[in-house]
């Protein structure tokens, strides 16, 4: 079988483990699998691409997966993407279908999964054989558009959002411009710490590891409240497949939707799930029942947020530019291994993308068998205290970013820096999802710019007639921010209608 | 710079050309932040004040300040100490904070997070996979 293979039974282990630990991140509220993958990422180091790959897409599709759990049983989204599980999960719960709730989810989550990752296999290639041809200008462009549509959907206001991802991009800058190897930008004091400029991965765990935690600290570190939860009530209760029956149309427009969403990027899965949850009460023939305890509405959130995981690596390995903040991170995967992810990557990479291919499938599969017949065990992990859990966290942390470039310490202070700046970022509203992805695309930005002023002796028109692309391109800016601003607009109205 | 559609390229100055831009660029967001920020104070009128409180109502202080300060000393002690002392030391410590109070059973679940965690870490990372630890 082609799977053995391509995948080593040190992989196949791997991606098993790397589920098992997503889900429990999952399943803690608070605890996202964006930072799952950011705490293993340091292990990655010591390990082949195709182990590694193994571990962190595992990782990724449990951490997805595991939110459903405190979304059902306790009404906290586990993760943002599971915001729409708890509207009709919770409802299940207090009716004494708990159980049956979860399987339906646990279900809806490898259908809408697998069902991206088909969409990932013969989406991504043709989309890198079309941006071959791109140069520094459009791929200077295409960033510019990521920056712009992360900024125009996050919460709050538009210009806080560009003002956002525009510090991460400064912040990337700083240290040495490769061209022609001047530093730049860099406080005085700390050139020999800062010449390559701040290390990728320290940043990362710190803006969503450390500051979390202190986020917890401030809130007190409450544990979850205990409840007792009856799982099942009741032979009406039971989980049984007939539950799908009349859900296929709902399930592939949830997925469908929950993958293209996905691809745009930088938007998140809330927006995926919100989105699919939406449809379906719209499309649905009994919408009243919507938020009361019905599947149809369970099934539309956690399809479409297990869509998302194959549709947010489509634009990362055909563009080299990540869908969310999770695949944001698996660039700094890829980039420890010395391979940079564009559109070249699927041609000159075979093996590692059917190994991609194959862990998506082999993490689908694991999580339903381990969810599906295991959930009661999994139903207690959201009891675990905080308490004990982030003190491991912090020690992770410290270690992983010592460890990331053999042993600089200078590292460990990166990390608690960006802790606090992501603590402080949180209270005075600067998002985070855009700072860290101006973060890791400033560098690029800049070569594209300067590359694209080269060719054209200085001559910033170059950006406006390099082509229809290009000019596609900018049509595309300009509708993202159209969009924003028409939508911030409509929903201050509303909210002036509201307080009226 | 000869206009504004053009920009002058040297060698020597390429590494300075894109920061500008991007400086400019945060100053005027800024600006337009600040400047609307007070539009809305001046236009919502001095009567309703909105207050700004960086801090939570009831925030937990011994906890918050406990673990920033904890934060700041853990990699000094690591330099000092080494990892294998100062991990369990620091687990000890902001385990306990965290539980909030000193008790038999919250010093004994402490301990053992310490112990453990160190050890695991420490066997996982720096002698199964080689990784180098402080």
């Amino acid at each position: 079988m082609e799977l053995i293979g391509i995948l080593s039974p040190m992989s196949i282990m791997l991606c098993f483990l790397g589920v098992l630990i997503g889900i429990i991140f999952g399943s803690i509220p608070g605890m996202t699998a964006t930072m799952a993958i950011a705490i293993f990422l340091p292990i990655t180091y010591a390990l082949d691409m195709i182990d590694s790959i193994g571990l962190l897409i595992g990782l990724y599709v449990g951490g997805i997966s595991g939110g459903l759990v405190p979304a059902i049983l306790l009404n906290i989204p586990g993760t943002p993407s599971s915001l729409c599980t708890t509207f009709d999960g919770y409802p299940m719960t207090q009716n004494g279908q708990g159980e049956k709730a979860l399987k339906v989810g646990i279900t809806a989550s490898v259908i809408g999964g697998l069902l991206s990752l088909t969409i990932l296999y013969f989406f991504a290639p043709l989309l890198a054989s079309v941006a071959i041809d791109f140069s520094s200008v459009e791929k200077f462009l295409i960033i510019i558009f990521a920056l712009t549509i992360i900024a125009s959907i996050s919460k709050g206001s538009l210009l806080v959002g560009m003002f956002s991802g525009i510090l991460g991009v400064f912040i990337s800058l700083i240290g040495t411009f490769a061209d022609n190897n001047e530093m730049r930008l860099i406080p005085p004091g700390l050139e020999d710490q800062l010449v390559y400029g701040f290390s990728l991965l320290p940043v990362l765990i710190g803006l969503f590891a450390i500051g979390q935690m202190l986020i917890e600290a401030e809130e007190g570190m409450k544990p979850a409240t205990h409840q007792n939860i009856e799982l099942n009530k009741g032979e009406k209760s039971k989980f049984k497949f007939r539950v799908f029956k009349n859900q296929i149309v709902n399930l592939c427009r949830s997925s469908v939707l929950g993958t293209f969403i996905g691809i745009l990027p930088g938007v998140g899965g809330s927006a995926a799930s919100i989105t699919a949850y939406s449809q379906a009460k719209s499309f649905s023939k009994k919408p009243g029942n919507f938020g009361k305890g019905e599947p149809e509405g369970l099934i539309a959130s956690e399809s479409a947020n297990n869509g998302l995981t194959g549709g947010a690596l489509i634009p990362l390995l055909s563009l080299g530019i990540p869908g969310d903040s999770t695949t944001a991170i698996l660039i700094g995967a890829f980039l420890l291994q010395g391979i940079e992810v564009g559109p070249l990557f699927i041609p000159t990479n075979p093996d590692l993308w059917s190994g991609i291919i194959f862990a998506l499938i082999l993490a689908n599969i694991v999580m339903f068998a381990l969810m599906f017949f295991s959930i009661r065990y999994f139903a207690k992990i959201v009891y675990i205290p905080k308490y004990i859990i982030f003190p491991i966290i912090i020690v992770m942390c410290a270690v992983g970013s010592y460890a990331i470039n053999n042993g600089v310490m200078f590292d460990v202070w990166t990390l608690l820096l960006f802790g606090l700046a992501g603590y402080i970022f949180m209270k005075i509203g600067i998002q985070i999802p855009p700072f860290l992805i101006g973060f890791i695309l400033g560098a690029q930005c800049e070569k594209y710019f300067i590359d694209s002023l080269k060719g054209s002796g200085g001559d910033l028109t170059i950006f406006f007639t390099n082509g229809p692309v290009a000019i596609g391109l900018w049509v595309l800016i300009i509708a993202a921010l159209a969009y924003a601003i028409f939508d911030n607009l409509r929903s201050k109205k509303n909210e002036t209608r509201e307080a009226a | 710079m000869e206009d504004l559609l053009t920009v002058e390229l040297t060698f020597s100055e390429y590494h300075i050309i894109f920061p500008r831009i991007i400086i400019t660029i945060l100053l005027i967001l800024g600006a337009m932040i600040v400047f609307r920020y007070f539009y809305k104070r001046v236009k919502q009128g001095s009567s309703k004040k909105r207050e700004f409180s960086f801090f939570m109502a009831n925030y937990d202080k011994s906890k918050l300040f406990g673990s920033a300060i904890l934060l700041f000393l853990y990699p000094f002690m690591m330099e000092l100490l080494g990892f294998l002392i100062s991990t369990i030391l620091f687990m000890f410590v902001i385990t306990l904070l965290f539980i909030g109070k000193v008790q038999k059973k919250a010093l004994f679940t402490s301990l053992t997070n310490a112990l453990a965690t160190t050890f695991v870490v420490w066997y996982v990372f720096g002698q199964v996979f080689d990784i180098t630890l402080p």
